[in-house]
């Protein structure tokens, strides 16, 4: 039941976000909906690390905690942007760079973007799984291209013209699935439960052949490289609390859909050749993002590389495997939610107080943002992968992994990348953060409810830096037995 | 019959790759369709299942009439430019769709090595509406050709699905449809914001993004 609700909130709040006219109430009940959806999501996350037995409906809902996790984690930072939303949208409105019927169908589209992504993680029929995916793309391109100018319509046209050509890839890959279920056993079938229970009859070669298809398609949603090109026009351009969610949980997504994809595959052909291909396109994103992050002008285009960087770790950390290179790799889809999230919404700050997204034009914000500056020097060190933030421990079980199992090229390489892109982050951020602020520029005024958003985060970043609480250890866990198919 | 679907559907594809104008373009769209609801309905009247002829009437209704109607008055209501501007030209086009075609013969018969010739076949004319309806995605200038590219994508997938896996389940399918006219919809809202910013729409402006 409780799945349902978790559900249903989002789509309660959209149909209220168009009823009520009232634009702060409608901010308010967002933000409540989401953190009593997030409460939602943690009873139902405990629920199943007491009885440990998947939750299904009608045969279309399947829940174990591989989705429980993700569900979890797109709670929290869908909680955030929307208490975050309150204060930026409310600026925008005075600045009159929005009219109040934009305001209107930004929460409306917000909560179904929300409840898309969430309806990718629970679902069982693969088949559905990909309209969900196909419906994160649709509803989040208006948000993308909100603002109306050149560069955001661009970029939610390319948005949805590479993403929808990926999808489309993907689909083929799911009717090989299919195709391979309805030739080993005669049944036709989408349903990942029973893919899986047969999935040791399927044909190996036609399993092979779905699943590149199904790795490049969901990897075009995923950003990894060379399939990426959309994500730095995407994120840079949406506005900041929606990038937030792109970069922090919608990427996620689509590697929690090829994560189900390639259970089905490990258990057919064996695991080398999912780890392979995962190693393959993760050191690619590495590559690519530290290329581009180090010459970045755009502050906004910088966070979106690197989320590439961050992704390309976490498909690598999958790739390598083992106990702490699964570990390591969930931990990291968390690590990296929210503390890109939290950077995201310190960049949206930013780039408001100075009307650009240009870091050369960009000094002092620590002194004309005091709040907002000091949250993102320290999210900055803990995007970065210092010690003692969150990002740092993920980082470090993946290259254990990675050295534990004799992979030293890889490992090594792994770490010269990250020491790459950590140097060009704090290069960028210190000159825009030190300094003294342009003259004639007041310290601004920072809303409330938007420093409760920051405060959120880091909360999460601190603690789990600190040791990961009972709760997300356990899911954690729990959702690496799925993986090693327990 | 079968036949005549077959070398219908594989007309259409080549038509779409030859058309150099807008509304010949969507009007090979539109036929594509149309062939694709008589195998549908062959496939009902085979299976005697209400479920399939669902399936055929919205194919009809969708693909055939309503967002080909929707797009030629897009192209009507934005006075586009009715050339659709090539990239490559359509004699080099040809010669592509040709190599794509074979390469499509190829991957068909490797991934239906144990199939009968006909699944081979349809997987092979399946593919090729694929790959070209990438092609046109890629090498046309107007951002019109880009949706009915991908919507040609979706139409060889949607005839792969039905050929060799009995097609979707029914729920799936519905959403498939559901998720490709909004698709549609919000396409066509962003062709209208790019006629209006950019002044025509020619997709080799949009290049203001980089790096």
């Amino acid at each position: 039941m409780k799945i349902l609700v978790i559900l249903l909130l989002p789509i309660i709040m959209a149909l209220l976000s168009l009823l009520i006219r009232n634009n702060k109430l409608r901010a308010i009940i967002t933000s409540l909906g989401s953190l009593l959806g997030l409460i939602c999501s943690i009873s139902l996350g405990y629920q199943y690390l007491f009885v440990y037995s998947p939750i299904t409906l009608f045969n279309l809902i399947y829940v174990d905690a591989l989705s429980l996790f993700f569900v979890f984690t797109i709670s929290v930072v869908a909680a955030a942007a929307a208490l975050y939303s309150q204060g930026y949208i409310e600026q925008e409105l005075e600045k009159r760079l929005l009219t109040l019927k934009q305001a209107k169908y930004y929460y409306i589209l917000f909560n179904l973007f929300v409840f898309s992504m969430l309806l990718v993680t629970v679902v069982n029929n693969l088949g559905l799984m990909w309209v969900a995916i196909e419906l994160t793309t649709l509803l989040s391109a208006f948000l993308v291209g909100f603002h109306n100018t050149k560069n955001s319509v661009e970029a939610a046209w390319k948005y949805i013209i590479i993403c929808s050509v990926g999808i489309i890839l993907a689909l083929l890959g799911t009717i090989f699935f299919s195709y391979a279920f309805l030739f080993a056993t005669g049944f036709k079938s989408l349903n990942w439960t029973e893919l899986m229970a047969q999935a040791a009859k399927l044909d190996p070669n036609l399993v092979k052949i779905a699943f590149i298809f199904i790795l490049v398609g969901y990897g075009t949603k995923a950003g990894l490289a060379p399939m990426h090109t959309w994500l730095p026009d995407a994120h840079s351009q949406a506005i900041s609390p929606i990038s937030a969610l792109l970069s922090g949980v919608l990427l996620k997504t689509a590697i929690y859909a090829i994560l189900r994809y390639s259970l089905i595959v490990n258990l057919c052909v064996g695991s080398a050749f999912s780890s392979h291909l995962f190693i393959l396109f993760g050191m690619l994103s590495l590559i690519v993002s530290a290329g581009f992050v180090l010459v970045q002008k755009d502050i906004k285009r910088l966070l979106a590389y690197s989320s590439l960087e961050h992704i390309g770790i976490i498909i690598f950390g999958f790739g390598v495997g083992g106990p702490l290179g699964i570990y390591g790799a969930l931990l990291h889809i968390f690590n990296h939610a929210v503390t890109k999230s939290l950077l995201f919404f310190g960049a949206g700050n930013i780039v408001n107080e100075f009307a650009s997204h240009n870091m050369r034009q960009m000094r002092g914000a620590l002194k004309a943002l005091p709040f907002t500056g000091f949250m993102v020097l320290i999210g900055l060190f803990a995007l970065a992968g210092f010690p003692p933030f969150s990002v740092f421990f993920s980082e470090f079980m993946i290259l254990m992994a990675a050295f534990t199992q004799n992979h030293f090229i890889l490992g090594g390489a792994l770490l010269l990348l990250i020491v790459i892109v950590f140097s060009a982050l704090i290069y960028h951020f210190s000159r825009v953060l030190f300094g003294e602020k342009p003259k004639g520029m007041a310290t601004a005024n920072e809303p409330f409810v938007g420093k409760m958003a920051f405060g959120f985060l880091l909360v999460f970043i601190l603690i789990v830096g600190w040791s990961a609480p009972f709760f997300l250890s356990g899911l954690i866990e729990a959702a690496a037995d799925v993986w090693r198919g327990m | 019959m079968e036949l005549f679907i077959i070398l219908g559907l594989l007309a259409t594809a080549f038509a779409l790759v030859f058309a150099k104008r807008l509304s010949a373009l969507v009007g090979s769209f539109s036929l594509q369709s149309f062939f694709l609801v008589l195998l549908s309905l062959r496939e009902a009247v085979r299976g005697a299942h209400l479920d399939l002829y669902i399936i055929a009437g919205l194919v009809l209704a969708l693909k055939v009439l309503i967002i080909p109607r929707i797009l030629l008055n897009m192209i009507k209501e934005i006075k586009a430019n009715e050339n659709l501007g090539f990239f490559i030209n359509p004699q080099l086009s040809l010669l592509v769709a040709l190599g794509l075609i074979y390469l499509s013969w190829a991957f068909s018969s490797l991934v239906f090595a144990h199939q009968e010739t006909l699944v081979k076949v349809y997987g092979a004319v399946s593919f090729t509406i694929i790959s070209l309806g990438l092609f046109i995605m890629v090498f046309r200038i107007k951002a019109l050709a880009q949706i009915v590219g991908l919507l040609a994508m979706e139409n060889g997938i949607f005839l792969l699905a039905s050929a060799v896996s009995g097609g979707m389940p029914f729920l799936v399918e519905m959403a498939i449809f559901f998720d490709v006219f909004v698709g549609v919809i919000i396409l066509g809202v962003f062709v209208y914001r790019i006629n209006k910013l950019f002044v025509g729409i020619d997709i080799d402006k949009l290049n203001r993004l980089r790096g």
